[in-house]
């Protein structure tokens, strides 16, 4: 294929799929004339090049579909619901003829003599008065483009065809395009010849300003971009990454020489910012995927009766391409499953009192280093009681287990493989090998899934995904002598097992090593043994042992190593074909210290240790960010000591927890905080631990990072103790929940109130909230 | 004329000189084409990866990437040495491995006409690795194949 063609082909797919954005956008606003351009604009553009490349085939059908946009976009058509399946047909039968040509150098001899003689079908109005009606909106000119002249052009056969609807207005003088016109839109009436439309241009540009203003420009974006290679991205990537550690080794060696450091900083800084403007450089907006979702919605609903209103939001936020070619699946896959059990059909919704149109809403966001990605809908919900009767007829879970879980609990076994709600299996879906696959495909990239769903209101499947997978944040690990990383994506908790406590921390059941976590008991993987098989470990009760509690796809178990390291950001980089085929590592990587270290993957571990995905384990698996207040079960706790007082942290809202020196505790005014991965946490210090070390230049605080709202703030303690369930407590004589104290191990413990914790000074009101600080502080 | 003469009693070989790298391993001496050699690494003491297969002698940093390397005195039932080792950053078809030997020596030219093919009494295992020698002044030179030693062949050898 020459250079030319091959152009050609992604210059075309790149307008098919900025076409197909605007089609779905134009059955919400089938007057936009914007829209109608762009549309107009990308068939145009195909057409044009086609004929000099001389592909025939390509060059009738847009040639067919031109003529009908021309008419939509000149307002003599209104795009009613077949027009836009005739435009999506087109937009198909597009995609088919230059997928042709991509992969057998040729057109196909196929001939498109239906859809062109339903395109020519669809030009004729259906009723004159809707044509006549259509004929007011804003005519848009865009910009001063090439696309114009042949457009009006072509119209002149078309009219012939058309029957001009009667209330065409004659050719008019471009003094009446101002405003006085009856439509409340500001109308402009198009003129029919074509001589007028020249003079009458800048004043056509500034009266459709207005409502061209919403339409994204997508025109000029084009001449500040440049298409790049992805694998010329990855090498970048890759150097940057040498160059990361080149760095670290320069600043290493030039630590003692004064001279030196001024220029090892400056290296530093324009590393640090190269390496985000490479990653930048990879990341792509979810409207990439989000673009194909109307489509499946539109065709979807219309073949399962549904009607559904297609809500998107946060279409900005960026990603790393490679994760974004990863979650499309997934995400098709919920958007399917939200269509087909979520959203009802109109009438059943009708008759529960909801509005017959569904609402689905894709939403995504940033939530520190990940991207949220919501499919939620306003439909069913999931009937608990169904994934309960089904998960103990697979034998999934036991009757008696079954009945103990919470709903929150139960909802997750939606994740288990072979379990669907669905009465029957449709072609779109019910076969049970759905909410599985999700979840293994988004755990494959680090990520995780969620489900919140309330019978009657909806359900919100909520994929958190990193930001990249280029670089990952990791403990590193000790074991065999060696370096061994550990997604922290999987970790959720590190006990440390101290040698004179190992007989009682570890017990055996038939040569299999247990731990007691909670009352739980956890099954234990032995780092050392299972990398080598015959190695003679010293016992446990000779050295400290730290167990990483891992949950790897469900898969539960605790991970014993020798050593911890710093937690640190690790460049992935790939293994040989010859040591992915171990299928214990998923990578390596370059420690700061300039180390190789194998990156471990823990549930290829859970695998190869024999850990089952049992659903008794699976059950138990918490979700973490919300409160669980309706089911009324116990919550557990982070039970921490400030200067001598104990008190209660909910688990759920531990992010981590740092141990830090008191030097890095900054402050604003009066109020302590830190400066954390580069954001500011405002540190609430009401134990006096702060207060109670000031001075001491050595002293180690341990700050407790936790979730509030859409905010992380700190708990300055001095040490953290346990975790424990808490007990609810009732005021003597009467029933109320007494809030902000619980039981826990049997003590009456107050609970932190992270919402007590003044937010920092905001920018643009920084003044009023300096007030209320001060205030505060009085 | 002598060249053309030559060329004629090899058959479509023409005389030729060819750079090889010499390295040793022990008290052997073998010989890589510098054409497949990318770069040589001293000194380096490449991290080891549990469960990998015996003749993967550990990771090394390369440039960004974590390369794979091949340890050559498993390869040939010698004793794994202490201490540090040199490697050859080689190149094959399948992409970049690194070759661990005890030391790198000098590059010498040699010409084709000296080359002679595996001899046929050598185990097969060795005749997998090999290719051919040169025959120097007073010595061998045993050549090594780059494509052979490519740690995704020698699982496949492995495997068969």
């Amino acid at each position: 294929m020459d250079e030319l063609t091959r152009e050609f082909l992604i210059e075309s797919q790149e307008g098919l799929d900025r076409m197909e954005r605007c089609m779905t956008d134009l059955e919400g606003r089938p007057q936009d004339t914007a829209l109608l351009a762009e549309i107009f604009r990308s068939v145009h553009t195909i057409k044009g090049t086609t004929g000099f490349l001389g592909f025939k085939r390509l060059e009738k059908l847009a040639h067919a579909g031109e003529n009908l946009l021309g008419l939509l976009r000149e307002g003599k058509l209104a795009a009613d619901g077949p027009i836009i399946t005739g435009l999506l047909q087109l937009l198909d039968g597009l995609r088919a003829i230059l997928k042709s040509i991509e992969t057998e150098a040729s057109e196909g001899d196929g001939e498109d003599v239906v859809l062109i003689g339903r395109l020519e079908e669809l030009q004729v109005p259906v009723q004159v008065p809707v044509a006549a009606q259509a004929k007011s909106p804003v005519r848009v000119r865009a910009g001063a483009n090439s696309t114009q002249a042949p457009a009006n052009d072509l119209q002149l056969p078309v009219h012939a065809v058309a029957a001009p609807p009667p209330a065409r207005p004659a050719p008019t003088d471009p003094a009446t395009l101002a405003p006085p016109a009856p439509e409340p839109v500001e109308a402009i009436p198009e003129p029919a010849a074509k001589a007028p439309v020249v003079p009458a241009s800048p004043a056509t540009l500034t009266d459709a300003a207005k409502p061209r203003a919403a339409a994204p420009v997508t025109g000029t974006a084009a001449e500040s971009t440049l298409r790049v290679d992805v694998t010329l991205l990855n090498r970048m990537m890759n150097l940057v990454g040498e160059l990361v550690l080149t760095r670290n080794q320069v600043l290493q060696a030039t630590a003692a020489d004064p001279n030196m450091t001024l220029l090892s900083r400056r290296l530093d800084m324009v590393t640090a910012d190269l390496r985000e403007s490479v990653m930048k450089a990879r990341m792509q907006p979810v409207s990439n995927i989000f673009s194909k979702m109307p489509r499946i919605v539109r065709d979807l609903s219309q073949s399962l009766g549904r009607r559904v209103r297609l809500q998107v939001e946060g279409q900005d936020t960026e990603l790393d391409k490679s994760l974004l070619e990863a979650i499309k699946d997934p995400l098709t896959h919920a958007v399917r499953n939200s269509l087909d059990h979520g959203i009802e059909p109109p009438d059943v919704r009708q008759a529960a009192g909801k509005d017959p149109e569904g609402v689905l809403k894709l939403r995504a966001s940033h939530e520190g280093s990940h991207v949220v990605i919501e499919v939620s809908d306003d439909g069913a919900g999931i009937a608990v009681e169904k994934v309960r009767q089904k998960a103990i007829e697979r034998g999934l879970i036991t009757p008696e287990r079954a009945a103990q879980l919470p709903e929150r609990e139960l909802l997750q076994l939606i994740f288990l493989p072979g379990l669907s709600t669905a009465a029957a299996v449709t072609n779109v879906s019910g076969r049970g090998v759905g909410m599985d696959v999700v979840r293994t495909n988004v755990e494959k990239i680090g990520g995780k899934v969620e489900i919140d769903s309330r019978a009657g209101k909806g359900t919100t499947l909520r994929l958190r995904i990193p930001l990249t997978l280029a670089i990952i944040p990791a403990l590193i690990v000790r074991s065999l002598n060696q370096s061994f990383a550990l997604p922290q994506g999987a970790l959720s908790e590190l006990v440390h097992v101290p040698p004179e406590q190992a007989s009682a921390a570890i017990e055996w059941i038939e040569g299999a090593p247990l731990h007691r976590l909670r009352g739980k008991l956890l099954p234990l993987v032995f780092l050392d043994r299972l990398l080598m098989p015959g190695s003679s470990r010293k016992l446990a009760a000779e050295q400290d042992n730290f167990i990483a509690v891992l949950d790897a796809e469900g898969r539960r178990f605790g991970l014993v190593v020798d050593g911890l390291a710093d937690p640190e950001e690790i460049v992935v980089k790939p293994l040989s074909a010859v040591l992915k085929d171990i299928g214990l590592y998923s990578g390596a990587t370059v420690l700061g210290n300039a180390d190789l270290a194998l990156i471990l993957d823990p549930a290829a571990i859970a695998l190869k240790a024999g850990v089952v995905l049992s659903a008794e384990e699976e059950s138990s698996r918490a979700v973490d960010g919300e409160e669980d207040e309706e089911a009324g079960k116990s919550l557990e706790y982070l039970l921490v000591e400030a200067a001598g007082r104990q008190a209660a942290v909910p688990l759920t809202d531990v992010l981590r927890i740092e141990q830090i020196p008191l030097s890095r505790i900054e402050y604003i005014g009066y109020r302590p905080v830190l400066n954390f991965e580069g954001q500011l946490l405002p540190v609430e210090d009401t134990g006096g631990v702060l207060a109670a070390a000031e001075g001491n230049a050595q002293a180690q605080i341990v700050v407790v990072v936790c979730r509030e709202g859409n905010r992380h703030v700190g708990i300055a303690v001095s040490h953290v103790l346990d975790v424990a369930a808490g007990g609810d407590l009732f005021e003597a004589g009467t029933s109320q929940r007494t809030g902000g104290v619980t039981l826990l191990k049997q003590r009456v413990t107050g609970v932190v109130d992270l919402g007590g914790v003044p937010p920092l000074p905001v920018a643009e009101n920084a003044q009023m909230e300096w007030n209320q600080v001060a205030e505060a502080m009085r | 004329m002598n060249t053309a003469a030559t060329a004629l009693q090899h058959g479509h070989k023409a005389v030729a000189l060819e750079e090889i790298c010499s390295v040793r391993l022990g008290q052997a001496m073998f010989g890589v084409p510098i054409t497949h050699i990318l770069e040589i690494i001293g000194a380096a003491r490449p991290q080891p990866v549990p469960l990998a297969p015996a003749y993967v002698g550990g990771l090394v940093h390369y440039r960004g990437d974590v390369l794979t390397t091949v340890s050559l005195r498993q390869l040939l039932d010698l004793p794994p040495r202490e201490g540090p080792q040199a490697i050859l950053v080689l190149e094959s078809s399948g992409g970049c491995f690194g070759l661990l030997v005890d030391s790198v020596c000098e590059v010498l030219s040699v010409s084709s006409a000296d080359h002679e093919p595996n001899p046929s009494i050598l185990d097969q295992r060795r005749k997998a690795l090999f290719a051919g020698a040169y025959k120097l002044k007073d010595s061998l030179l045993v050549m090594l194949d780059p494509e052979r030693l490519d740690p995704m062949r020698l699982a496949a050898a492995q495997a068969a």
